[in-house]
């Protein structure tokens, strides 16, 4: 009785037919499609000698083939993890081998105009002297942020609604209004007021109402995470609002905060690039000076591989910490 | 003599929802008064509205024979000398359990450190945690972290005790080393105010008992008497389903 008890749970169980996939995800059927792909790209027809729309259906085919053999493998959760790595590394050079073969782009002028390498040696020390005005700027402005914005979500957090409404209303303002909007009023309509900024003062003024207001909502979702029971058991221990919040609030909160004020910090050292319509000679600003007296543009790719180079290992830095106040799961 | 504790008339709303409707009550030095009732139906609000955790709406409240909601009276002060004990504990989980227990002395007493850790040592080893003394409350268990809480509350040298269901958060293998200690205080002579679900501990610690039901105290007697000689249908109902 055993052996057609389990027979026929065998037959309720057994698939009507093994899925394609299955066959087409065996290594010995992939590796013989990759051969056939890379034979088709070989034997690509010359765009010179066949018509343009003979060349552009056999390129498009080439690249869907391609994409659906890579997608067939970085969707499968059998293959290890290095495969799929091999297979995402060789999707991006062949289309970019692909791009370069058939594009038609110029690529000794693209590089005679944007990455030029005399312009660019005279230019690295004026660039840094403009970073250095960017990095200043910055640093002053976060710290008047930070000041600004733990005080307005200390104040918020006491609940006076009429006090709350104010600072409603600035943060929602001061969110919606675009920094570069900020600069121009702050500089352009001011000295109407009697009021003269310089243009380091404008650009100081309009990042820490604009991200004050940013850094207040931050600092606000931070002394929210502590539970209302922490500020009861302080109360009831008899410590006062200010000691609570200096003993409990804050120093639970920062912890959480602390990642998303440094990504609030990098947004804002991107935005004093912005600065420069108010001629702040911060690095954006030079660039486009020296865009102008040596009629390249290879200045500007400087400014932008300086900005890259300072800011991403504070974005990598970031994705460290909020890891670290995480604690689960793999972050890329 | 006076009672510690008294509460006239006491009325809270929060928005729509009238919690307490008219509680008065006496508390004396030394006695252990616990409140029952089915959930909603104001206990804890009742220890929460005394020491002002919830500013009642109408009703007043006396404490040693002062009124606190006078204008010259320091709350932190009225609080200071009330100790109170949550059911979600409530430790600070970026201290140690001696740091716990430390700050408030530190912090509100202004004893010095040393002295504080002194005295909270010898508290943890009352409620026999001593050798846990440089734990986060993360590492510790739940009835581990309540008897810190009870440790911490006990630090500051409190006339009156609130338990707010101490022991509704806990595993039931965990619930007994609460009690013990709940139970040694009420037996040196703490004033101790108790919710709790737990009928067997109030019949054995507590001096009287008050059922409260929709915001009013309907019943109130000796354990003997409400457990056993109950007068309303709504307090045998009530009892007939936690015992």
């Amino acid at each position: 009785m055993a052996t057609s008890y389990s027979s026929d749970a065998l037959q309720r169980f057994s698939r009507k037919h093994i899925p394609l996939l299955y066959y087409i995800r065996k290594p010995i059927f992939l590796l013989i499609s990759l051969a056939l792909i890379i034979v088709y790209a070989c034997f690509l027809p010359n765009p010179q000698e066949t018509s343009a729309f003979f060349f552009y259906l056999n390129l498009s085919v080439l690249i869907a083939v391609l994409v659906c053999w890579c997608v067939i493998i970085l969707a499968d959760w059998e293959k290890p993890e290095y495969v799929k790595m091999l297979v995402a590394f060789f999707l991006l050079s062949m289309l970019a081998l692909l791009f370069y073969r058939f594009s038609g782009a110029d690529w000794a002028r693209l590089i005679h105009f944007f990455f030029n390498f005399p312009i660019m040696k005279g230019s690295w020390h004026v660039l840094f002297r403009g970073l250095s005005t960017t990095v200043i700027l910055s640093i002053c402005s976060f710290f008047s942020c930070v000041f600004v914005g733990l005080l307005i979500a200390i104040v918020r957090s006491f609940k006076y609604h009429s006090v709350n409404l104010l600072i409603t209303m600035y943060v929602d303002i001061f969110r919606s209004i675009p920094v570069i909007v900020l600069m121009v009023v702050l500089f352009f309509v001011f000295p109407f007021l009697g009021m003269y900024l310089n243009s380091y003062l404008t650009t100081f003024t309009a990042l820490t109402l604009s991200y004050g207001a940013y850094t207040a909502e931050t600092f606000r979702a931070g002394l929210e995470t502590v539970s209302s029971g922490q500020v009861e058991a302080a109360r009831s221990l008899g410590l006062s609002r200010w000691q609570t919040l200096r003993k409990i609030t804050i120093p639970q909160a920062v912890p959480i905060v602390i990642p998303v004020l440094t990504g609030n910090m990098i947004a804002m050292m991107k935005d004093t690039a912005i600065a420069s319509i108010v001629a702040t000679p911060e690095l954006l600003k030079s660039a486009r000076e020296l865009y102008t007296a040596k009629t390249s543009p290879t200045p500007l790719i400087c400014a932008a591989i300086i900005f890259l180079a300072v800011l991403l290992p504070l974005v990598r830095l970031v994705n460290h910490m909020e890891r670290r106040v995480n604690k689960s799961g793999p972050h890329y | 003599m006076d009672p510690i504790i008294r509460v006239e008339s006491l009325h809270k709303s929060f928005r729509d929802l009238h919690v307490l409707r008219g509680v008065s009550i006496e508390v004396n030095r030394s006695e252990v008064v616990s409140f029952i009732g089915r959930s909603g139906s104001g206990k804890s609000t009742l220890l929460r509205c005394i020491n002002r955790l919830e500013e009642p709406t109408s009703g007043e409240i006396w404490i040693d024979g002062v009124n606190i909601h006078e204008p010259y009276i320091d709350i932190n002060k009225v609080r200071a000398e009330i100790g109170m004990v949550f059911q979600s504990f409530n430790l600070f989980p970026h201290m140690t359990a001696i740091d716990n227990i430390m700050l408030a002395p530190v912090c509100v007493r202004k004893i010095s450190r040393q002295e504080a850790k002194e005295r909270g040592l010898s508290l943890l080893e009352k409620v026999g945690l001593a050798e846990k003394a440089n734990e986060y409350p993360e590492k510790l268990s739940g009835g581990q972290r309540q008897r810190v809480a009870i440790a911490r509350a006990l630090a500051m040298q409190p006339r009156i005790m609130f338990f707010d269901e101490p022991t509704s958060a806990l595993d039931p293998e965990m619930v007994g080393e609460v009690l013990d200690v709940m139970a040694q205080m009420a037996s040196e002579g703490m004033t101790m105010l108790i919710v709790s679900h737990e009928m067997g501990f109030i019949r054995e610690a507590a001096d009287r008992v008050l059922f409260l039901d929709e915001g009013k105290i309907l019943e109130e007697g000796t354990p003997d008497d409400i457990f056993n000689r109950p007068q309303f249908p709504v307090t045998r109902d009530f009892l007939g389903k936690v015992l």
